[in-house]
């Protein structure tokens, strides 16, 4: 439990240093809406076939600005050797990662509303059908992309193609969780009912979380050795 | 000693797969559906498997390195790793060949070429990290970290995708079917090349594993000069 | 079909098949010559560091 309250606290450290710059959010959401603008002229927003891959555009766009909030993760620690004091702390690896991975979360969270309010307008989206429905998907799929992009935030911290590498190693590891999400995502925005078959894809979602979660808890200790 | 049996191990691999050939070109008939572009399958699935089987090994290599800290391993792994991308490639460019025959196209998003796609990237990506980092403890370490968290993503990147209705041929081997789908000699003949490939897989291994051992050598080396450098000036 | 096209696709099938190994071959071939030519680097590199070493050592004892 303690382990938990440290993360925490490391969580509301990182937010409360963001919401009085709110750097991070600003580049990331910015990022956001070029992206989602691009997409339009991309994808025809008029045409029935951009419906049915709504999900997919909306999850891209979650990812590429995913990775610009967990560069900043780790790396605003850098100056001033914030990152030495914090592993040399009583405060274990563990809570660390896991403060830095439900900050990310929360951000991540704001950029994706964001987005979807954005989404709806250009696209003529209506998202609010099946809310909660949805709000749960972008919860497991945020978490999942939450987790890996602190650990390989805290991997890449100290190399010097850090902004290069880390999309490089996250993309391809969250394939199948991006996969599940854009499968739901595309159904709920259609207003359609989850089906027995889709529940596949919860389950891929749920599954990735905890094995992805435990690993990082695991191997936080080897990750972030000072 | 080391260099014995990496010429034992090369010669084995090359007398095996002269025979393989000759018996997959010479003395095995053509496919009665497929005709002869059927026998890229001698190489297509040994390879394939070489690279799996090369990814799991590489996962407990990784592991064996964080318990017990010599480098050694981490070299191993790391050779392990790339040997097994070789192989890898091997196997999608080969089923590329014998799709663009038989099924007209030269890539399908199927289950097990996205996923073998996948996996690619993943320990494309792990080599590139190591060649990102110079201090050999650390890039020890966080390709570790990687390695496991790669494996571990490439089975529930197979398992998730696997209930996509599959282009891919399904399984012939009767491991997995029980026997029957496949003429007995091409399946034996599926074996014996998956031996070969594996011992030609064993022979780079340690050579690249040796080549490491001598960077790892050449640095420590190279540390040592500069600190009697340092006394003589 | 006519015998024509079958000894046509015969024939591509029978080619494509050889693209399949020669394809694998040379993939193979590459790696082995890459890896050929990083360990003959290497051993470059140890033979000049060895002699490096080898050198300082002597000037220290000469200085001493």
């Amino acid at each position: 439990m303690r382990s938990i309250r440290q993360a925490l606290q490391v969580a509301r450290k990182d937010l409360a240093v963001e919401l009085r710059t709110k750097e991070s959010l600003n580049a990331a959401g910015a990022f956001a809406i070029v992206i989602l603008l691009l997409f339009s002229f991309a994808f025809d927003p008029a045409a029935e076939e951009t419906r049915t891959i709504a999900g997919g555009l909306l999850w891209l766009v979650f990812a590429f600005a995913g990775a610009l909030v967990f560069n900043r993760g780790f790396a605003r620690e850098l100056p001033n050797e914030c990152l030495d004091a914090l592993l040399s702390s009583p405060l274990s690896s563990a809570s660390l990662l896991l403060g830095k991975a439900v900050a990310n979360f929360a951000m991540l969270l704001v950029v994706e509303a964001l987005s979807l309010v954005v989404f709806g307008i250009f696209y003529d989206m209506r998202w609010w059908l099946r809310f909660w429905e949805l709000a749960g998907v972008f919860a497991l799929g945020t978490w999942g992309i939450s987790i890996v992009g602190a650990v390989f935030g805290a991997l890449t911290v100290n190399l010097r193609l850090r902004e290069l590498m880390l999309p490089v190693l996250i993309y391809p590891l969250l394939i199948p969780l991006l996969m599940a999400a854009i499968e739901l995502t595309n159904v709920l925005l259609a207003n359609g009912a989850i089906t027995e078959d889709q529940w596949i894809w919860v389950r891929v979602l749920v599954v990735f979380d905890i094995v992805f979660t435990a690993l990082a808890l695991v191997l936080a200790e080897i990750i972030l050795v000072n | 000693m080391r260099e014995k049996v990496i010429y034992g191990l090369a010669a084995a691999a090359a007398l095996f797969l002269a025979i393989n050939l000759y018996r997959i070109f010479l003395v095995l008939p053509d496919d009665a559906l497929q005709g002869p572009i059927y026998r890229i399958i001698f190489f297509h699935v040994p390879a394939a498997l070489t690279g799996f089987i090369g990814y799991f090994v590489a996962l407990a290599f990784s592991v064996w390195y964080l318990s017990s800290g010599k480098l050694k391993y981490d070299s191993l792994a790391a050779s392990v790793t790339e040997v097994a991308l070789i192989f890898s490639c091997v196997n999608i460019v080969m089923g590329s060949i014998w799709a663009r025959v038989i099924w007209g196209i030269w890539w399908t998003w199927d289950a097990r070429l996205t996923s073998t796609l996948i996996s690619i990237l993943i320990y494309s990506g792990y080599l590139m990290l190591r060649r990102a980092i110079d201090e050999p403890t650390q890039r020890a370490r966080l390709s570790a970290a990687l390695s496991i968290f790669g494996c571990l993503d490439v089975v529930i990147i197979w398992k998730s995708i696997e209930w996509f209705r599959t282009q891919h041929p399904a399984p012939v081997l009767s491991i997995r079917t029980g026997g029957g789908d496949i003429d007995p000699a091409m399946e034996h003949m599926i074996y014996y090349n998956l031996a070969a490939i594996l011992l030609l897989a064993a022979a780079l291994v340690l050579v690249r594993t040796r080549q490491e051992s001598m960077s790892r050598e050449i640095d420590s080396l190279r540390r040592m000069a500069n600190a009697v450098e340092r006394n003589v000036a | 079909m006519d015998p024509h096209t079958l000894t046509l696709m015969y024939a591509r099938n029978f080619a494509f098949m050889f693209y399949g190994f020669a394809a694998a071959w040379v993939i193979v071939a590459l790696y082995v010559i890459s890896l050929a030519r990083r360990g003959a680097r290497l051993k470059k590199e140890l033979d000049d560091v060895r002699r490096l070493i080898a050198s300082e050592a002597g000037e220290q004892d000469f200085r001493v």
